[in-house]
């Protein structure tokens, strides 16, 4: 009986198959045409999974900000779309307990995956896409999730010193086993979040993006024949390598260049953390090293940096000037080799504390443009706000309810070869910031002000960007938390540039006491009423700001983005004050003499290395 | 008896098609468009219209006008120096917009950020303050108010926009503030933000409000213009304008709101392939006009095409509702080209109408889709019944540079941007249809633009929907679209509320005042009232989910408690079809809406008698073509000739003089009684054979997609 019913789904499969698409031409490997097709497919798969999560997920980090992730994979693990690199290669190494159709994994421990993800709130879901009971890929996808316990709401903690501080750990587990939810599991996971609901809205969000992707790859083995898509993945993995080959011998140096840049502390008192790139290349060859990093800090700012989420950085950042159109795929990875030194900040030993890794994570790009900006005319730029700042504000609203709202603010964008940072913008691709009316409706909060702060992007040919100014009231008793970085490290600027301003936030009690608080900081006590005045900050400016057109300065401070004392300090342009006219003729002079006074301009303009507290201190 | 006339302004033609109420015939004229003034243009083609079809203008009782006077000053920078007026501390709502930067990682290294359409220096913010819950926080100081309208005067503002925080939740700021300006503006006009978008978002509603102002000055000009030329010329026709959704709306109301017709070309495009194709018999419809440099594609269910409230002009999100069409860079004119990686890209760059395709021999040496369809055979070498000539050598030059960028033969790298151009619009069609949570196997597709009918063919392969459907007229579809088009405008305020906390009392006031207000509308707009419909949606997620989907509800279901569940189960369909998952938590209403509907009379196209001749009296002669790594041989047909019932075996190439379609080997088309073209897989019996019953089922709603989900 059984065995007739296995008979008949077949039969019926195959019958659905001879009336599904005819194909258009019956496609073989080395076709390099259906390789594009078979690549803009998986595009479309990909912004498929991106608006599924964004439109249905309720937490709104994910939601309003997309901080979220898709990927698709080849069988082995190789990835053929995606943004961060591959991780599943390695998680297939270690996994022992079988792999079966309708499985879906789930893991947030960073310890357990290599670093595939950087701290425990990042929820990571792996689908395999099975085809005809064969292995035809991996879908793959992580969202921040809003709480998942610990001692701190949002499970962010800033003083943490080792990961069981932080919150619940997920080694890699089956979420669903042969399509079968695991509810003990998932009642398991959600009893330790301060936020079950939203948790568990975001994480069948996720589930249903990879669903979507595995659609869509088992569409691909239909209409192409499996052997044909996996092949044309080959193929595209390939083309991207020949592609980084001619890149890397471009923009790389035969000689070793090194770059350094600071975060400022680890939220414990110990600081500045130096971050240390050299690079050069052999051949075709590019070599990436982080030896002379800075020790593992106390505090949770440590980065277990993956190394092939780290090639992939390097990818996408060399080709993407180049053809933006290109799917990103790590077929280049074998060009590249990477070394970092072990119990260093960006590869920390197990149980050190990584909650708060995103001021290192988002700096290395700071210092990858940095090294690289020696060598790639279009990919020099300035550095930027250099953290992804948060907000946390959790308590009780007037109703009884328990709120919790994180926030991920920005700040200023470089100046750049094309034109000026952007004022307020994110660095990370795709985030949105919320609507302040969002805000308002949902939180007790109201958000006094939001916009650009005026001088806050260093000078330059063109500007470096305004970091975000927002001030919010709370309207509730609660607690907050701060997480940003670039408070003493200011954003360096480059090829005469000067740099951008650091970042600030400060509390205004209802009593009218004014407190300066740390960029890094959790479980302040808010009242109703007090006022955080929260600055980030501004982008590095891009060539000499001497040469920047005399009417672009005016329209900046006409448009309250420059003040009159800094067009005049900074660009030497002199305006009334009143009128905003420019006095041509004082402007002339002013230039002449601050271009004496600078003399000779190196490649990099740095603000002070700050000064060393606790740990780094090295009398 | 009464003659209707629809026009539609192009950047290159006008397009006017005279309907005879009486007698269901049609007569086409087009004049080039005159892009300083269109009304020119308009003019000129109303008297040749009329002299083409041998009547008076003064019968024409009803005139129809698709505009792109407000697309374009968008899209061209070219619009009014817009002041704005925000709450104090958001001045900068426009210039930080989300914040956004491009994907992928890096992507700010080339992101090109647009200027704010009202400038920062014309900017300025007042004390006032709202709250969420729409309580005053901060009273309007009205000596302030005046001070600040007075300011942006003086700075040569030449029209007003008025957008404050919470506006959503009370409007009473915005309407004092409103009345304030007005009396020290003039003739400057003043929008605010509760008129146009009473919804949630601060940026969003922002944007829209200032996009309105932006293109107001120029839009109240030319139609201004427009009705003094009519009247010079004693014309007493109505004038509609056509809007983004797809209705149409009169000559002042499209004054005060330009905004609502952005989207105005193409939702004609829209509404006219939903109506032919449930002429046809194919109720559920994908539609695609290829014009030169980009795609237009949209879907329509049970004859009526789906319309959305967000939609993007430029890289401007505008919220308006808009007929659903999705543009992908992937036209005529789009430009192949290999980068770096050696992979085979088409478009977004354009080679445009000037110079235009390489084969047009203006000057053009890009490979363009064009060119590749001229290398392919598929293009004869005369466009136009004759009046241009296409240059067969300088097209092959230009394929060859793509043929040796990439290793391949000329001939396969031009099938290799024809099958990329058409996996682009593939990629677009699955947007508006998969993505949705719609199975294209259950829809027809349909081809508009001058070069649709060429991809038709392919893509329908693509995709899956059958027949695909090559109409009359490919190239003037749109105006066939105005002739279709009901009055309409929406009513809509936010409530934001799960719907446990929200009594019936509350709903079926809220309904009653929006549908007041609809049929207030529908009033002044002199719809005699046997002709005025109100419908009413909901904006409905769950609790704190950011997106919203609106369904349609029935005020007699609020008489009780049923009522609500009644929309939850609904909504929970369509969150189901759309993500295929749905949790148990709590479903909340953000927005109420009327939708004012004003019925038209329907377009009763013309029915050709099935003749049972061949169709051998239409060949003209036969083509070479090359079709995926095989020479094969085309008859070539003449449009004009085909008759209804006429089958045509294909590979064959039907020309007329707007357009050319391909039916590849393995194909057959057949002719319906409206004279479309119907082209089928030849294992498929068409429609004057026998009627398809998967498709064109006209009854109820599909229950859910027929694959598992």
């Amino acid at each position: 009986m059984a065995n007739n019913t296995v008979a008949r789904q077949k039969e019926n499969r195959s019958a659905a198959k001879s009336s599904a698409a005819p194909r258009t031409r019956p496609a073989t490997a080395t076709n390099k045409v259906t390789l594009d097709i078979i690549e803009n497919a998986l595009r479309n798969a990909r912004h498929e999974m991106d608006t599924v999560l964004f439109r249905s997920a309720m937490s709104p980090v994910i939601r309003e900000q997309h901080d979220g992730f898709p990927m698709i994979c080849m069988p082995d693990g190789r990835m053929v779309v995606g943004q961060f690199g591959s991780y599943v290669s390695g998680f297939i190494s270690t996994w022992k307990r079988g792999i079966d159709e309708g499985d879906v994994f789930l893991m947030s421990d960073p310890y357990k995956c290599r670093g595939a993800i950087s701290h425990i709130n990042d929820w990571m879901v792996l689908i395999p896409i099975f085809h005809e009971g064969e292995l035809a890929g991996w879908a793959s996808q992580f969202g921040h999730t809003i709480d998942v316990g610990g001692p701190v709401s949002g499970s962010l903690p800033t003083d943490a010193t080792t990961i069981f501080g932080e919150g619940t750990r997920i080694p890699p587990v089956k979420l669903f086993a042969k399509g079968k939810l695991n509810d003990d599991l998932l009642d398991l996971i959600l009893n330790n979040s301060r936020m079950p609901t939203m948790n568990y809205f975001d994480l069948m969000a996720i589930v249903a993006a990879c669903r979507t992707a595995e659609k869509r790859v088992s569409e691909l083995c239909e209409r192409f024949g499996r052997e044909v898509y996996l092949s044309s993945c080959r193929a595209l993995l390939d083309r991207t390598y020949r592609a980084m080959a001619k890149l890397i011998q471009q923009n790389l140096p035969e000689h070793k260049v090194s770059f350094e840049d600071y975060v400022d502390d680890d939220g414990r008192g110990n600081g500045p953390y130096k971050m240390k790139l050299t690079i050069w290349r052999e051949g075709e060859h590019g070599y990436f090293d982080w030896t002379g990093t800075d020790p593992q800090a106390p505090g949770p700012i440590n980065f277990f940096l993956n190394e092939e989420m780290f090639k992939m950085f390097i990818g996408v950042y060399l080709i993407m000037v180049f053809d933006p159109q290109i799917l990103f795929n790590d077929g280049f990875y074998p060009l590249l080799h990477v070394s970092q030194p072990e119990g260093s900040l960006i590869l920390p030993k197990f149980p050190a504390a990584l909650g708060c890794r995103t001021h290192a994570l988002t700096r290395l790009f700071d210092v990858l443009g940095g090294a690289l900006g020696n060598q790639a005319p279009d990919l020099t730029t300035a550095a930027g706000y250099g953290t992804s700042p948060y907000l946390l504000y959790n308590g009780y609203d007037q109703n009884g309810e328990f709120f919790h709202l994180m926030e991920i603010s920005f700040g200023g964008i470089p100046g750049r070869p094309i034109g000026d940072g952007m004022d307020a913008h994110s660095w990370w691709p795709l985030f949105e910031n919320i609507p302040s009316e969002y805000l308002e409706t949902y939180y007790p909060l109201t958000v006094l002000e939001y916009g650009s702060r005026k001088d806050a992007g260093g000078a330059g040919f063109h500007r470096g960007g305004n970091g975000v100014h927002k001030v919010y009231r709370f309207e509730a008793d609660g607690e907050i938390a701060i997480h940003d970085d670039r408070e003493r490290s200011q954003p360096w600027g480059i090829l005469g540039g000067l740099p951008g301003s650091t970042s600030s936030k400060t509390l205004v009690r209802t009593t009218g006491e004014s407190v300066s608080l740390p960029s890094k900081i959790s479980g302040v006590k808010v009242q109703r009423g007090d006022v955080l005045i929260y600055d980030t900050a501004g982008g590095g400016g891009w060539k000499n700001p001497l040469d920047r057109p005399v009417e672009s300065v005016q329209a900046d401070v006409r448009r309250k983005l420059v003040s009159v004392e800094k067009a005049r300090s900074d660009y030497g342009v002199v305006l009334s004050p009143e009128t905003l006219e420019v006095d041509t003729a004082a402007t002339n002079q002013l230039r002449k003499r601050i271009r004496q006074d600078r003399g000779e301009i190196g490649k990099f303009t740095f603000g002070p290395i700050p000064q060393a507290i606790g740990v780094q201190r090295r009398d | 008896m009464a003659y209707r006339l629809a026009i539609d302004v192009g950047g290159t033609f006008t397009d006017l098609l005279l309907f005879n109420e009486s007698s269901g015939e049609l007569v086409l004229a087009k004049t080039p468009s005159t892009s300083d003034d269109p009304s020119i243009g308009v003019l000129t083609g109303i008297h040749k219209v009329a002299s083409l079809a041998g009547i008076d203008p003064n019968r024409v009782s009803l005139i129809l006008h698709g505009t792109t006077v407000a697309t374009n000053a968008v899209l061209e920078g070219k619009g009014a120096r817009v002041g704005l007026i925000t709450t104090r501390g958001f001045e900068q709502v426009l210039h930080v917009a989300r914040g956004q930067t491009p994907g992928p990682l890096a992507g700010w290294i080339i992101m090109i950020k647009p200027e704010p359409m009202a400038p920062l220096e014309l900017t300025l913010g007042i004390s006032a303050r709202m709250s969420a819950t729409g309580k005053v926080l901060v009273p309007l100081d009205e000596n302030e108010a005046r001070g600040v309208v007075r300011e942006l005067c003086a700075r040569g503002i030449q029209a007003l926009t008025i957008s404050l925080l919470n506006s959503y939740a009370n409007s009473e700021h915005e309407r004092k503030l409103k009345q304030i300006a007005e009396e020290i503006t003039g003739d400057v006009a003043v929008t605010a933000s509760y008129e146009i978008l009473p919804e949630f978002r601060e940026y969003e509603r922002t944007l829209t409000t200032v996009m309105n102002s932006y293109v107001r000055p120029r839009m109240h000009l030319y139609l201004d213009g427009m009705q003094r030329r009519l009247k010079q010329d004693n014309l007493t026709a109505r004038m509609e304008i056509v809007r983004s959704d797809g209705g149409v709306m009169s000559l002042k109301a499209a004054s005060e709101y330009p905004v609502t017709t952005l989207l105005s070309g193409p939702s004609g495009g829209a509404v006219a392939s939903a109506y032919i194709g449930e002429l046809s018999g194919f109720a559920n419809v994908l539609s695609f006009d290829m014009g030169g440099t980009s795609t237009d594609v949209a879907l329509s269910r049970d004859g009526m095409p789906s319309v959305i409230r967000e939609t993007r002009v430029g890289q401007y999100p505008v919220k308006v509702a808009s007929v659903d069409v999705h543009s992908v860079g992937a036209g005529g004119g789009s430009i192949a080209h290999v980068p770096i990686t050696g992979a085979l890209r088409v478009g977004p760059m354009s080679a445009g109408a000037e110079p235009g395709p390489a084969c047009y021999g203006r000057g053009g040496s890009e490979p363009t889709v064009t060119d590749a369809n001229v290398v392919l055979g598929y293009l004869p070498p005369e466009l136009l019944a004759g009046e241009m000539k296409l240059n067969e050598a300088q097209a092959a030059t230009a394929v060859q540079k793509i043929a040796d960028a990439m290793g391949l033969s000329l001939l396969d790298a031009a099938q290799g941007i024809y099958d990329i151009v058409n996996e682009n619009m593939f990629g677009a069609l699955r947007l508006v249809s998969v993505q949705r949570g719609y199975d294209p196997r259950d829809f027809a597709l349909l081809a508009l633009g001058g070069a649709g009918p060429l991809h038709a063919n392919a893509l329908s392969c693509l995709i899956n929907s059958w027949p695909a459907i090559i109409p009359t007229v490919p190239g003037v579809l749109s105006a066939l679209g105005f002739l279709h088009a009901d009055i309409r405008t929406e009513f809509s305020r936010t409530l934001i509320r799960p719907v446990a906390r929200i009594d019936l009392a509350t709903i079926r006031k809220s309904m009653d005042e929006l549908g007041s207000q609809a049929r207030a509308w529908l009033k002044s707009e002199n719809i005699a009232a046997a002709r005025q419909r109100v419908q009413f949606q909901f904006d409905m997620r769950y609790y704190r989910q950011g997106y919203e989907f609106a369904i349609d509800v029935q005020p007699e279901w609020f008489k009780n408690q049923s009522g609500m569940e009644r929309v939850v189960e609904r909504f929970k369909n369509v969150h189901h079809r759309n993500y295929a998952f749905n949790i148990d938590y709590e479903v909340e209403i953000v927005n109420l809406r009327a939708i004012a509907i004003g019925e038209v009379p329907k377009v009763e196209l013309k029915r050709h008698a099935v003749t049972k001749s061949g169709s051998e009296s239409a060949q003209t002669g036969k083509r070479k073509l090359y079709h995926h790594g095989q020479f094969t041989i085309a008859t070539v047909y003449e449009r004009s000739r085909l008759k209804a019932g006429h089958r045509i075996p294909g590979p064959a190439v039907i020309t007329q003089a707007d357009s050319t379609t391909l039916i590849v080997p393995g194909h057959y088309g057949e002719v319906d009684p409206y004279l479309n073209i119907l082209i089928w897989p030849n294992d498929r019996r068409g429609t004057t054979e026998k009627k398809v019953s998967a498709v064109g089922t006209k009854s109820g709603h599909r229950k859910g997609s027929k694959r598992s989900r």
